[in-house]
């Protein structure tokens, strides 16, 4: 049990938890919630995962709700294709991100297609966790940004959170949804992002973006672990005089549209922000939507800032993530077109 | 003659050191104490270099204390030079044993300019293709169809190689391990299998991994001897070794050899305290008392030929040395440019990536115009 969850909740109560707190939380509750939701993955159990996302769920759910699996992404996903199909709400950990390549045709095969090819008869309601992106010194195996790949293919959900209350609202939206849904957590703000969290249920809905900051100049758009720099970038630019808006898009599939449509309508001009490589970036899909819809409207080329086109550097790690001063940078350059 | 599929492993000097069968010829004095100062050499790198990771010198580094015997063992039975090797994150002992420098491999813990990988992998996933030994890949088992494709390609173009393809016990888990197993058994392809059983994929045991009770007889499916030796018996590991290798060089197709040894340190050094959270004390003091290293020096001291404690203690002052020289040379170089974060991505850098990089070399000098990368 983790401290928080010793005490009962009250309503209305918060208290400040780390993104990996609350999103072994969100486990937790799921587990004591459903009889039918398990955790499993590799050194998930008593080791507790190796970021400690687990810690503590074997010690309180037993050996058969949380559970070691041997070292097989392949096995992983498709063992919990295999379940959610029979009934069950498998949560599977896939140790990093870098690591669902093996695990790639379950997910991409199985997952993604059991509803449409049998035409809705049999359906693999799961999640897959997994930490991704940069900035931890892992060099390219434990530093990528893999969540585009997974956006393209239909039939998945891709969520990425980068605050707290939602890593726990999500997680517990996914467990409970009627979708195989991608949970990327940005691992760099494991334990960086810290922030309110209600103590009893809630759920965020997987598609909704959020507002983090109103702003009339241009919008600024990113997700998971790019947020707090996103966010610095618009503090940096307000010092200037210039109101940026700042949309974290929490999910990738499906995206909220609206809300990033009514606020580049409002302000004229958008950057977006993501650190994977910037080829077939999946923020190419929001440039591509926003000037289909708002061309006439648009006071500037959408800008888009991204991690380059190689394969995530050792040496190089800080250099290559778009930090704030390149992404206020791009905002200037909107501002000056 | 070396029996395939036995139930035990397969030894020749006990735990306690003494013979247990008659010990071939070659193993003379002089060869166990050459083979011993390897061992050693290997146990100080590693205690150096967990050193340098605390002084956070550098970031990661994966421990290799306790399986010495099987890779400086596996080492002893290839052609340097001549064989491939496919390894894996923890082979520096197999990577010094063949010749690899220590300058090489702690430059690549560094990320210098000295670095043969140019600071682009993650630390302790060297390669050196002076010695045909690959660049480390963290993905388990990746390295596991492209050895028996290697493997191929010898057979194909008629050369007197081989090729080794090494793994821990959990990396026989991964789909890539069963597919290349397969392909190496249906192209009889001259690739020798290695498996360095340290009983633990981080947290997670051998009994939990796997029902099958051991994992050289998993060469029964494809098509392959397996043999079962005991990995802290480096007269056992070179003996089979040496003898399996022959075999697959003479075109007897590939073979999988399972090295029963353990891993007696954390698995990285994110897992510093692997005894609180997975396994028992008791366990490991249990596999401290079949320290191959140790052994080695039983060995002699039966044979009438022991080291004295002052040798042992000379060798170790001159690897730290060497450790530290290796440091001091690799920092001197410097850390690579951000440029080289271009390069060989492609044969030649494609014109985005020029791009890139010029957005980039105008960011740093402080001229960019904009937030495009
Ligand atoms: C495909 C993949 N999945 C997960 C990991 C994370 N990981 C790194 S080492 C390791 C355990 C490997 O155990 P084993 O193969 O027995 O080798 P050992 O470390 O014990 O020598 C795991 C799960 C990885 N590197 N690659």
């Amino acid at each position: 049990m983790t401290a928080t969850q010793s005490k009962p909740a009250a309503a209305g109560e918060t208290r400040t938890l780390t993104l990996i707190q609350a999103i072994t939380e969100a486990m937790h509750e799921e587990l004591a919630r459903d009889e039918r939701v398990v955790v499993f993955g590799e050194d998930v159990g008593a080791r507790g995962g190796v970021f400690l996302a687990t810690a503590g769920l074997q010690a309180s759910f037993g050996k058969h709700r949380v559970f070691d699996t041997p070292l097989s992404e392949a096995s992983i996903v498709g063992a919990a294709v295999g379940m959610a199909v029979r009934g069950m709400r498998p949560i599977a950990e896939i140790q990093f991100a870098d690591y669902m390549g093996p695990g790639f045709d379950q997910i991409i095969s199985q997952a993604a297609k059991i509803r449409y090819r049998s035409g809705g008869q049999f359906t693999a309601p799961l999640v897959i966790r997994t930490p991704s992106g940069g900035g931890v010194k892992g060099g390219h195996h434990h530093s990528q940004s893999p969540e585009s790949y997974f956006a393209h293919t239909p039939g998945l959900k891709v969520v990425m959170p980068s605050t707290p209350y939602d890593a726990k609202g999500l997680l517990k939206a996914a467990v409970r949804g009627g979708d195989p849904v991608i949970y990327f957590e940005p691992k760099r703000l494991y334990r960086a992002a810290k922030g309110e969290v209600p103590a009893g249920d809630y759920t965020v809905e997987i598609g909704k973006g959020a507002v983090r900051r109103e702003g009339s100049d241009l919008t600024l758009i990113g997700y998971g672990g790019v947020m707090p720099d996103v966010e610095r970038a618009a503090q940096a630019l307000a010092a200037e005089g210039v109101q940026a808006e700042v949309i974290d898009l929490r999910s990738l599939v499906p995206w909220d549209r609206e809300l990033v449509l009514e606020s580049v309508s409002k302000t004229g001009r958008a950057v977006l922000v993501s650190e994977a490589p910037r080829t077939a970036n999946f923020m190419g899909e929001v440039a591509y939507v926003i000037q289909e819809q708002l061309f006439d409207g648009l006071l500037s080329p959408v800008m888009q800032v991204a991690g380059f086109d190689t394969p995530y550097p050792y040496v190089q790690d800080k250099v290559y993530l778009p930090g704030p001063n390149r992404i206020a940078a791009a905002c200037v350059q909107a501002l000056n077109y | 003659m070396i029996q395939p599929f036995t139930s035990d492993p397969l030894r020749w000097v006990s735990e306690d050191g003494q013979p247990i069968r008659e010990l071939p010829a070659r193993f003379t004095p002089e060869l166990l104490r050459e083979l011993h100062r390897e061992m050693v050499r290997a146990r100080e790198f590693d205690k150096k270099l967990v050193t340098l990771l605390r002084q956070g010198r550098t970031t990661f580094y994966a421990q290799a204390s306790g399986m010495e015997a099987t890779q400086v063992g596996l080492a002893r039975s290839l052609r340097i030079g001549h064989d491939w090797v496919w390894p894996y994150y923890r082979d520096h002992a197999l990577g010094l044993a063949m010749g690899v420098s220590m300058l090489d491999i702690v430059s690549q813990c560094l990320g210098t300019n000295s670095d043969l990988c140019r600071g682009r992998q993650m630390p302790h996933h060297f390669g050196s293709a002076a010695q045909n030994f690959v660049s480390i890949s963290s993905s388990i088992a990746s390295q596991v169809p492209p050895a028996a494709g290697n493997a191929m390609a010898q057979k194909y173009l008629g050369v007197d190689e081989i090729t080794v393809c090494t793994f821990g016990d959990g990396a026989t888990s991964e789909g890539d391990w069963h597919a290349g197993m397969n392909m190496a058994g249906a192209a009889g392809a001259p690739c020798l299998f290695v498996c360095e059983n340290n009983q633990w994929a981080i947290s997670t045991h051998l009994r939990e991994q796997t029902a099958s009770e051991t994992i050289h007889i998993k060469a029964k499916a494809y098509g392959m001897p397996g043999y079962y030796v005991d990995g802290n018996d480096i007269v056992a590991v070179i003996e089979v070794l040496s003898h399996v290798a022959e075999g697959v060089r003479s075109g007897q197709g590939p073979a999988l050899v399972e090295c029963l040894t353990y891993r007696v340190g954390s698995h990285s050094n994110a897992d510093a305290d692997a005894e609180k959270n997975y396994r028992t004390r008791e366990e490991v003091n249990e596999w401290l008392a079949r320290d191959p290293i140790v052994r080695v020096e039983r060995l002699l001291e039966h044979l009438g030929a022991p080291i004295d404690a002052g040798e042992i203690a000379e060798l170790t002052r001159a690897t730290h040395r060497e450790v530290d020289e290796a440091v001091l040379a690799a920092e001197a170089t410097g850390q690579p440019d951000w440029q080289i974060m271009f390069e060989d991505v492609y044969a030649d850098i494609p014109v985005h990536l020029r791009e890139q990089e010029a957005f980039l070399r105008a960011e740093q000098t402080g001229t960019a115009v904009g937030g495009r990368a």
